[in-house]
Formats: structure tokens, C-alpha cells, sequence
């Protein structure tokens, strides 16, 4: 069978999680609640903080980008599925066997399964944020960022992927892995950009923030939709791409490494 | 033509020491101490294309591990094994095509979808021809009686309905070897009947080799033609089902509910178990009497309302076993 036949069977694998996801638009639907939450708190203090300063932009930022800024990062942010969780349940209850006797790639079965789960979620999210802020920030001037959003919302999940695999792939040794995945929330949530744009932080923060993989998943998205700018774009698309290389890699290699000294529980 | 072949396979883990006390887990956070747990020692054998065998032993004896071994999901210590002429572990993506599982405990379908779309996806998964899978997926839904809930969600099934379907899903790309962990547990009696005969039926007209484990008597008497016992990883039994039944089941369990409370029982080979007013438990030794024998010198004293006559169970079984001739072999 041809690679490209071989790859119908993860489409159909996207298809049937997505199916398999309907079950759960409430349970979505109740914690897209906590969006509009947090969005509501972020509203007050950029509108006091702007107010503050008195003036338009902050760091080329209007209060508007800034909002709409924030609907994009908690929207991805919250349709993000625990992946440590998943493969910690899969190794501690053994259910890891059933992906591992079957002729399909383990990374790739729970690639497609994130991708889909995230989708459904995102749009679920997006839905809800930008109806919020719609009625409560006002339309906002995303132009072609909207039509870009898509690809670099999929490059950013992607990422994320791949970084979270690697952590959550640490399971086949170690069994408890939501530390490793807290700590590497709070990075996102902080140093990531997902509470406010890379440009706002100390410079020094900035270069660091530039030469790590969390810009790539909330940030670059974020930014593309609300200060889309073409002559940046490749590089943004480009910095997805290599970190994507790079992480989709080394979870390869630790896969390999894992799978090897895996101990499967149960029965 | 052999379908597995096993040459002196051993798994062993190296886990975590857990100290006494609070005092113990912070010594051990700074010092942790280390054992090798021996989960499989070094087995051999071999299992013939179409042959059915019951991989016995209590819990912890080894059986799953030498499972996950067998389909590549678990990479062994020591030892070569070869399935359907593969390497598990190593061309382990091969191998999955030409072998199937089911694990009692654990289910592949997916919860929230009815059976038909595992199956769909199952299809894909396995690369079936659209033709090929259909016809097998409407020749399995005919045999296993899968017709009236297949379009019912998983998560809405009994756990018989859901069982056969997990077969049936294991089954739709003709595997030659099929692993079964534990595939009856928790089903009532004739549900386990039929899910039996089904394997039976499919060993017989497939020539499906069936490697099964199983606490349950009635699986490996009714299922399989040969047994074998392993415990503390090691091989203690290897021989024809008839045999072990033969050699190691010679008690059995005669239950009984008579018309009036019974006098004292005496016959040749039977002990009594339990007595309370006209409810009596009897032991039978197969090898002194029969069980018709028993009953029938019974029922020529005693009206009977209800009986029962039961097999001691596996385990005691294989604890049995164990005592007749594992410490000797493990000694060595």
C-alpha cells in the first residue's frame, strides 16, 4: 500500500474522533463558561491599565488588539486536551496495548485524535469568544489575519503537540507526568504570550521568549490574526515549521527509546 | 507448521523499593533502593498452526506479560520468541496484521459510537479491501448476532453484547493467531457458552490458532486441547487438556437440595463439604467413584429438589499443580 493510502486511515481516525467528540459539545460548551470569565476579568484590567497610561497604543498594541488578542490565546489555550493525562491513563490502566498491537504509528493515531479534539474545541471557543467580543469589545480589524488565522492555529496546535508528546511520552518511564505538564503550562501562560503579547514584556524577556518553541503555539496564532503583517508571515510560518521539526523529532527518538522499556499494568 | 515458538523467554522489571514510614519514602526520594522482579523466568514451547491452548496460572504468574511479549507490545529480557514467523517486538507492525487480541478488561470500541464505526475504522486500519471487509464484517455480524445493536452506542450495550462485538472487531481482518486475555470474565453462563462456541466454531473452520488465558474452568475445557500452567514465571504443566482434567481435576462438587434433611453421609470417595437442614455440599474423588455413582447411591436414600454439580476452581486447580510438582521444578 501506497504511503498516501496508508495515510487514509489516520483521516479516517481525525473522522471518527471528531464523531466520538460530539458526545462532548456540553461538556465544551459548560467550560467555554470559564472563557468568558477570564475574558471579563482581562477586559477591566487592560480598560483600567490603558486608562492609566492614556494613551492608544502600548507597544503597538491597541486596547481593542489587545482584547481580541486574548480571545484567540484562551480560545486555543482551552481547546488544548491533556495529552499527559491521556498517555498517563493509557500506560497506568495498560489500554497502551491496544495502540501498540495495531499496524498504525502511535504518535500519528494520537496526533490525528489531538488535531481533531482541538478542532472541534477551537471552534466551539471561537464561537463563544467572538460573539463575547463582539458584543462587548466591538468588531475587530483582523483583515487577512482571519484568513491566516486557520494555518497558524493549526501550526500552533501542532507544536504544542509535539512538545507535549515529548513530556507526556516521559510516562513510559516514570508513570506520573502532570508535574512536568504544570510546569510547562505556567511557561505558556507566562513567557508563551498566551496573557499578553511577547512586545509587552522586558526586552530581555522578549529575546528569550523569541528563542524558545512556546511563541509558536499561542503567540504567532494571536498575533497573526490581530497585527497581521505580510512581510512577516513566512518567518512566523517558518519558526512553526522548525519547531515542529525539531519536537516532532525528539518524540520520535523518545518514543523509540520508551516503547523499548515500557511496563505495561494490568492483567 | 508452528505459529509461535517460544525459546527460554524471560521478562524481569527493575522497580522501585517501597520503604515503611514516613521516614522510609524520604530516604528513599534521596536513596532509592532497587529490586528485579522476575515477571517471566525462562520459558519454551511451541503452539501448531490451529491448535487451541489455555495459557493458565494465577494472577501474577506471568501469563499477560508473556501476551504482551508475544504481540510485540513488551520488549522480553532474555530469550527469542516468534509469531507467525516475526520477531514480536521487533517487526511488530508486520506481525499486527496476521494476529488479533482481546483483552477481557479492556475495550477497543469506541464508547460513544456504535460498533459499525469501529468496525469501519478497524477496516482502515487493518488496509481491507472494500469488498473483502464487507463481506467479512456481514459474515461476522450474522455468526455473532451483532445485527440488532449495531447501530447502538457502545456505552449502551451489556457487557455480553459488548464482548461479542470486541471479538467480531478483532476477528475482521482474518487473523491467524488470535490472543485472548481473559474473554469471558464477568459474563453470565450462556453468553460464555455462546461466545465458546463461537471461537470454537472459528477455530474449526478457519484454522485460527487461539492462545487463551483464563481463570475459568469451563473456557479451557469446552475451548482448548492443550494447557499451560505457568507460575512464578516458570512452566509447570505442559500437556493435553484431557490430561491435566485427568491428573489434577479429580475432586468435583456435588450441590444438593433434598426433600428432608439428611442422615449421615457415608460413601466410598465422598467427603462432605457443608451441611445446613436439607442443603448439602459434597466432594466427590473422581478417581475413587463417579459422579453417577454418587448420585445415584443418593438418590437411592434421598428425594432430590435441586442439584448442582460444580468443578473446583481454576485456581485451586493450578495451586494444585503447583503443589504436585512446581517447587521441585522451580528448585531447579
Amino acid at each position: 500500500m501506497t504511503a498516501l493510502g496508508k495515510s487514509v486511515k489516520y483521516v479516517f481516525i481525525g473522522k471518527i474522533t471528531l464523531r466520538n467528540q460530539l458526545a462532548y459539545v456540553a461538556d465544551f460548551l459548560v467550560r467555554s463558561l470559564f472563557l468568558l470569565l477570564i475574558l471579563y476579568i482581562f477586559l477591566q484590567l487592560w480598560r483600567t491599565t490603558f486608562q492609566g497610561e492614556g494613551t492608544e497604543l502600548i507597544a503597538g498594541y491597541s486596547f481593542k488588539q489587545i482584547m481580541w488578542y486574548l480571545v484567540v490565546t484562551e480560545a486555543m489555550t482551552l481547546a488544548c486536551p491533556s495529552l499527559c493525562t491521556r498517555i498517563e491513563e493509557e500506560v497506568k490502566s495498560g489500554d497502551v496495548a491496544f495502540k501498540l498491537v495495531r499496524p498504525i504509528s502511535f504518535i500519528a493515531f494520537h496526533y490525528v485524535e489531538y488535531m481533531s479534539e482541538a478542532a472541534i474545541r477551537f471552534a466551539v471557543n471561537a464561537v463563544l469568544g467572538g460573539a463575547l467580543g463582539l458584543l462587548v469589545i466591538g468588531p475587530p480589524a483582523f483583515g487577512a489575519g482571519l484568513l491566516w488565522l486557520p494555518v497558524a492555529a493549526f501550526g500552533g496546535f501542532t507544536v504544542n503537540f509535539t512538545v507535549n508528546m515529548t513530556l507526556a511520552l516521559s510516562a513510559f518511564w516514570v508513570e506520573e507526568t502532570r508535574g512536568l505538564e504544570f510546569v510547562y503550562h505556567k511557561f505558556l501562560f507566562t513567557i508563551g504570550g498566551m496573557l499578553m503579547p511577547l512586545e509587552l514584556f522586558p526586552e530581555a524577556l522578549q529575546r528569550i521568549g523569541h528563542w524558545l518553541p512556546l511563541q509558536a503555539i499561542v503567540y504567532i496564532p494571536a498575533k497573526t490574526a490581530v497585527a497581521f503583517d505580510w512581510t512577516r508571515l513566512p518567518a512566523m510560518l517558518a519558526t512553526q515549521a522548525f519547531w515542529i521539526a525539531v519536537f516532532g523529532l525528539i518524540a520520535v527518538f523518545v518514543y523509540r527509546k520508551g516503547v523499548k522499556r515500557l511496563n505495561v499494568n494490568g492483567g | 507448521m508452528a505459529s509461535i515458538v517460544v525459546q527460554q523467554l524471560g521478562k524481569s522489571f527493575r522497580t522501585k523499593k517501597k520503604r515503611e514510614g514516613f521516614a522510609g519514602s524520604l530516604k528513599a526520594l534521596v536513596r532509592p533502593d532497587y529490586e528485579d522482579k522476575t515477571a517471566v523466568g525462562s520459558i519454551s514451547f511451541k503452539v501448531e498452526q490451529g491448535e487451541t491452548l489455555a495459557f493458565l496460572g494465577p494472577n501474577g504468574a506471568g501469563k499477560s506479560t508473556t501476551i504482551k511479549m508475544l504481540t510485540g507490545i513488551l520488549h522480553p529480557t532474555a530469550g527469542y520468541a516468534e509469531v507467525l514467523g516475526c520477531c514480536p517486538w521487533k517487526e511488530r507492525t508486520k506481525l499486527s496484521y496476521g494476529i488479533g487480541s482481546v483483552f477481557g478488561q479492556k475495550s477497543q470500541l469506541w464508547y460513544h459510537l456504535p460498533p459499525i464505526d469501529t468496525f469501519e475504522l478497524m477496516s482502515r486500519i487493518y488496509e481491507l479491501r472494500r469488498g473483502d471487509y464487507l463481506q467479512r464484517r456481514d459474515q461476522l455480524i450474522e455468526r455473532f448476532e451483532l445485527g440488532p445493536y449495531l447501530h447502538t452506542a457502545v456505552r449502551k450495550l451489556s457487557l455480553g453484547e459488548r464482548m461479542r462485538c470486541e471479538i467480531a472487531a478483532a476477528l475482521l481482518h482474518r487473523p491467524q493467531v488470535l490472543f485472548l486475555d481473559e474473554p469471558t470474565i464477568g459474563l453470565d453462563v450462556v453468553v460464555k457458552q455462546r461466545i465458546r462456541e463461537l471461537i470454537r466454531e472459528l477455530n474449526r473452520e478457519e484454522g485460527t490458532t487461539i492462545f487463551l488465558t483464563s481463570h475459568d474452568a469451563g473456557d479451557i475445557e469446552r475451548l482448548c486441547e492443550r494447557a499451560i500452567v505457568i507460575n512464578y514465571g516458570r512452566i509447570v504443566f505442559d500437556d493435553r487438556v484431557e490430561l491435566m482434567k485427568r491428573r489434577f481435576l479429580t475432586h468435583k462438587t456435588i450441590r444438593l437440595v433434598l426433600e428432608e434433611e439428611p442422615e449421615r453421609v457415608e460413601l466410598a470417595g465422598v467427603s462432605v463439604l457443608e451441611q445446613s437442614g436439607v442443603r448439602l455440599a459434597l466432594s466427590v474423588d473422581t478417581e475413587l467413584t463417579t459422579i453417577e455413582a454418587a448420585l445415584s447411591r443418593i438418590m437411592a436414600r434421598h428425594r432430590i429438589v435441586d442439584v448442582t454439580v460444580e468443578d473446583p476452581p481454576m485456581e485451586s486447580i493450578i495451586t494444585h499443580m503447583y503443589g504436585y510438582s512446581g517447587k521441585e521444578e522451580l528448585a531447579t
